[in-house]
């Protein structure tokens, strides 16, 4: 995988995996992503905080769900048990800790040209900057494309139980 | 495979240097030539592997080393205090040239540094050789050795043929190395024996196939060129020395000559020599033999830990997918079904104990390293303190010891820098001038105990008191045991300011050594007499991979608490529950027992149906309760570590996957009290 990262790096074009939030198309790099599950009941995590919730079990290993829509300001889904679960490596410290998330839906690996992404325009995107990378347009579709790093860095907002 | 062998290498020379520091501070309390001839053997060996490994610049300054200990072990150099410290300097030298990670410009640096330089010039001024006789190396040995073989003067000529074994290669011999040294003994001229080499479409090219014939000239003596070979001990070999008119062809023809008059015998076998090529090297001279490793001290092996992490993660899969087959079993009942499992069962705790069992370390690995720090520190600080330590043997999982070796440095630190006083005080109060430090170990159940104890001057209760009261830990008005003051000293910012000295106060207090032990799921304990000493005992599980838990649900959640923690469990009196004078106390027989509702702790809406049961835990000596929904049973539980979203919420220890595959959390029950304290005491403040 990190070789298939570092093509992607020098040849100028990535992979992306296209998922939506309320009708929007996100994406992010499809080369941490470790497998699509089927929505689980996660193991509520006491005291945790809105940001990492839960916890499931992925094939023997404890992996904490991260409620993304909390992240980016969205309203909370509709239910749990529709959408995917989209479950990824992402490095914390310098450590790989597998992460997973809930989608309404996921859609479609593409091919992008770095060079076609766009800011995402200040004004219209109800996200916070922060965790936006860019956009780019599949078959005339804004798909915003998201900044792992911020997005799943361990919340400042986790509420440190007090 | 070489990157292999010479990890094996490194693994082996920090073992040996570990070891040596030991023997050093032994060989301080009492000489023995066994231990001299250890110190010497493990220097010999790091030598001869680091040159063979591409660490020549750590061979090159072990060499020095190695000669004083020659001397030493000749009895031409006494052990003095001068000497240990010596010694101890240069093996820590040793490890900054492996921790270069072998030769290559850091390290070339590091050996003309002036800190190398420097002990290197001490060495040569105990061994009294020049730094000429350092740069050739085996000279002064065969000069100090006690073989009584004369010391070659003049120029040999020595006929060497070398055939590694076959598979030498790929143990990471590198001949080309071995080529080296020779070449640095003298002049050298290198042939080669194709004869073995098969054809090139049946070559394999990690085998050892070639044979090598080296012409020496040294003036460097048998010994010397021995010694290059010292560690290639299943290749076959043969050193023969040649008189100057016997040329290669003759040599190989008719015996070899005997010129070697400590080895007589070589030449009074005719014809027989030759043929049998390993002779010379294995002619049992007493001196080679002791320096040989000994490779076979024990039947071990060594295996890297991760190897062992490995195993263990996959046994606690194990664990899980077998709790999974007993509750699908259940759930089918069938006898023939129920035979199996309960025979799988039987079989993966016997593995589970087998591999727990693997890495079981004796603590005296920590131990040793103390030995060290407290004579060191004691220097430092010009007070005179001996340790003693008891039952190094125990055996503790490595993780544990992995984890205690940083607390019990600092608990150390504190005793030696803080309890002990100088030998003037001491004889002012009628005490021995000598301070002692007890570090002991036992097994106790489950459990391991660590204790540290000094004679020193106690914990001062008063100033523990007014510290924290300064500090705003307790209310002045706040009546606390002796005891309870005592520990205080584990509050996180008690330790600052005030007793910080260059030696203890280094910003992490006693309550970096209390978060460590409480995450291992251990507990201290404290027992201190002003004037007499202190005591303070460290209570950790023998292991941390897998523990026994008791499950109990709280509403819909399922959680673990480790069973060392538990003492019983109660009904709960739900009269007691209903009260609203804002007690929380239970009855349990004669005693009051405070207790804790979980569901209010970890925030779920409480639905307080009848027959709650009640979990007695104990933690640093206080029993309390708490109350759950039901209890589920007991079961073998893996703990998975939290990850970094999760792992400060306090309460928690870890996650275990359940037999059903749900995801259950474990309850840290030592944290979970405390966090529900400061909680209770940010409401409403009221004395403990």
């Amino acid at each position: 995988m990190q070789t298939d990262d570092m093509t992607q790096e020098t040849s100028n074009t990535g992979m992306l995996l296209i998922f939506r939030l309320d009708g929007e198309a996100f994406a992010i790099s499809v080369t941490w992503v470790h497998e699509i599950l089927d929505p689980q009941r996660a193991t509520p995590v006491p005291n945790a905080g809105p940001f990492a919730p839960g916890l499931i079990n992925v094939r023997g290993a404890v992996v904490p769900v991260i409620d993304i829509r909390h992240r980016l300001g969205l309203a909370p889904g509709a239910s749990e048990d529709d959408g995917r679960m989209i479950v990824f490596e992402h490095p914390i410290e310098c450590t790989p800790q597998k992460l997973a998330f809930c989608a309404d839906s996921v859609e479609q690996v593409i091919e992008y040209d770095r060079s076609s992404m766009e800011q995402v325009p200040q004004l219209g995107a109800a996200w916070p900057q922060a965790y936006l990378r860019g956009a780019i347009r599949d078959n005339g579709e804004l798909v915003i494309l998201l900044e792992t790093e911020t997005t799943f860095a361990p919340a400042a907002d986790r509420s440190v139980a007090a | 495979m070489i990157e292999q062998a010479t990890e094996a290498f490194v693994l082996e020379a920090r073992e040996l240097l570990a070891e040596l520091e030991d023997s050093f501070l032994e060989l301080e309390d009492d000489v023995t030539s066994a231990r001299i001839d250890e110190i010497f053997r493990a220097l010999h060996t790091v030598k001869g592997s680091g040159s063979m490994f591409g660490y020549t610049a750590l061979s090159r300054f072990t060499h020095h080393f190695e000669n004083a200990y020659d001397l030493v072990r000749d009895g031409a150099l006494q052990v003095e205090r001068d000497l240990i410290d010596l010694s101890l300097a240069a093996r820590d030298l040793m490890v900054s040239f492996l921790d270069l990670g072998g030769d290559g410009p850091e390290a070339e640096a590091l050996l003309v540094s002036p800190e190398v330089s420097a002990i290197v010039e001490r060495l040569s001024n105990l061994t009294g050789t020049s730094e000429e006789s350092i740069e050739a190396p085996g000279k002064v040995e065969a000069d100090a050795g006690e073989t009584a073989a004369p010391a070659p003067t003049g120029v040999q000529t020595f006929l060497i043929r070398f055939t590694p074994a076959q598979d030498a290669l790929r143990n990471g011999m590198r001949p080309d190395l071995l080529m080296r040294e020779l070449a640095d003994l003298g002049k050298i001229q290198v042939s080669l024996d194709v004869s073995a080499v098969p054809r090139l479409t049946e070559l394999d090219p990690t085998e050892a196939v070639l044979g090598w014939i080296v012409e020496l000239e040294t003036a460097e003596g048998r010994e010397a060129v021995e010694d290059v070979f010292i560690f290639a001990d299943d290749a076959d070999l043969s050193i023969t020395e040649m008189t100057p008119e016997i040329s290669v062809e003759e040599t190989l023809a008719t015996e070899p000559p005997a010129t070697d008059s400590a080895e007589p015998a070589v030449a009074q076998v005719p014809a027989a020599a030759a043929p049998a090529p390993s002779q010379a090297a294995a002619q049992p001279k007493p001196e080679p033999k002791a320096k040989l490793p000994t490779a076979a001290k024990s039947e071990s092996i060594r295996v890297t830990s991760s190897r062992l992490d490995d195993m263990m993660d996959a046994l606690g899969e194990l664990v899980i997918a077998q709790a999974r087959l007993e509750a699908v079993s259940e759930e089918i009942s069938d006898p023939t079904l129920e035979t199996v499992v309960e025979d799988v069962q039987r079989l993966v705790m016997g593995l589970r104990d087998a591999t727990l069992s693997i890495r079981m370390l004796p603590i005296e690995s920590v131990f040793g390293k103390f030995r060290r720090v407290v004579r060191d520190l004691s220097a430092d600080l010009g007070k005179d303190i001996r340790l003693i330590t008891e039952g190094g043997e125990t055996e503790i999982d490595k993780n544990v010891i992995d984890r205690i070796s940083e607390p019990l440095v600092h608990m150390i630190r504190n005793s030696v820098d803080h309890g002990l006083e100088t030998a003037e005080d001491r004889q002012a109060q009628g005490k021995t001038p000598q301070g002692s430090l007890w570090l002991s170990a036992c097994q106790e159940g489950g459990e391991i105990l660590v204790s540290i104890e000094d004679n020193g001057k106690g914990l001062d209760a008063e100033a523990i008191r007014a510290r924290a009261i300064e500090r705003e830990l307790i209310d002045p008005e706040a009546e606390l045991s002796e005891q309870d003051l005592h520990h205080l000293i584990f509050e996180p910012g008690f330790s600052t300011a005030k007793v910080v000295s260059s030696v203890s106060g280094r910003g992490v207090g006693m309550d970096a050594v209390k978060t460590t032990i409480d995450a291992l799921g251990g507990s201290i304990h404290v027992l201190s007499r002003a004037g007499q000493g202190t005591r303070i005992t460290l209570r950790l599980p023998v292991t941390m991979a897998i523990i026994d838990g008791l499950r109990v649900r709280l509403g819909e959640s399922v959680y673990v608490i480790p069973l060392s923690a538990v003492e019983e469990c109660v009904e709960m009196d739900e009269a007691e529950s209903k009260r609203d004078s804002g007690r929380s106390l239970l009855q349990i027989r004669d005693e009051m027992v405070p207790y804790l509702e979980l569901d209010a702790l970890f925030g779920q809406t409480a639905k307080p149906d009848a027959g709650r049961r009640v979990v007695v835990v104990r933690v640093d000596g206080m029993r309390a309760g708490l109350v759950v929904d039901d209890i589920l049973g007991q079961s073998q539980t893996v703990i998975k570590g939290l990850s970094a979203y999760h792992k400060d919420i306090p309460g928690l220890g870890g996650a275990t996957i359940l037999g059903d595959g749900r995801v259950a959390l474990i309850i840290d029950v030592a944290t979970l009290i405390r966090w529900a304290e400061t909680r209770r005491d940010q409401g409403p403040r009221k004395a403990a």
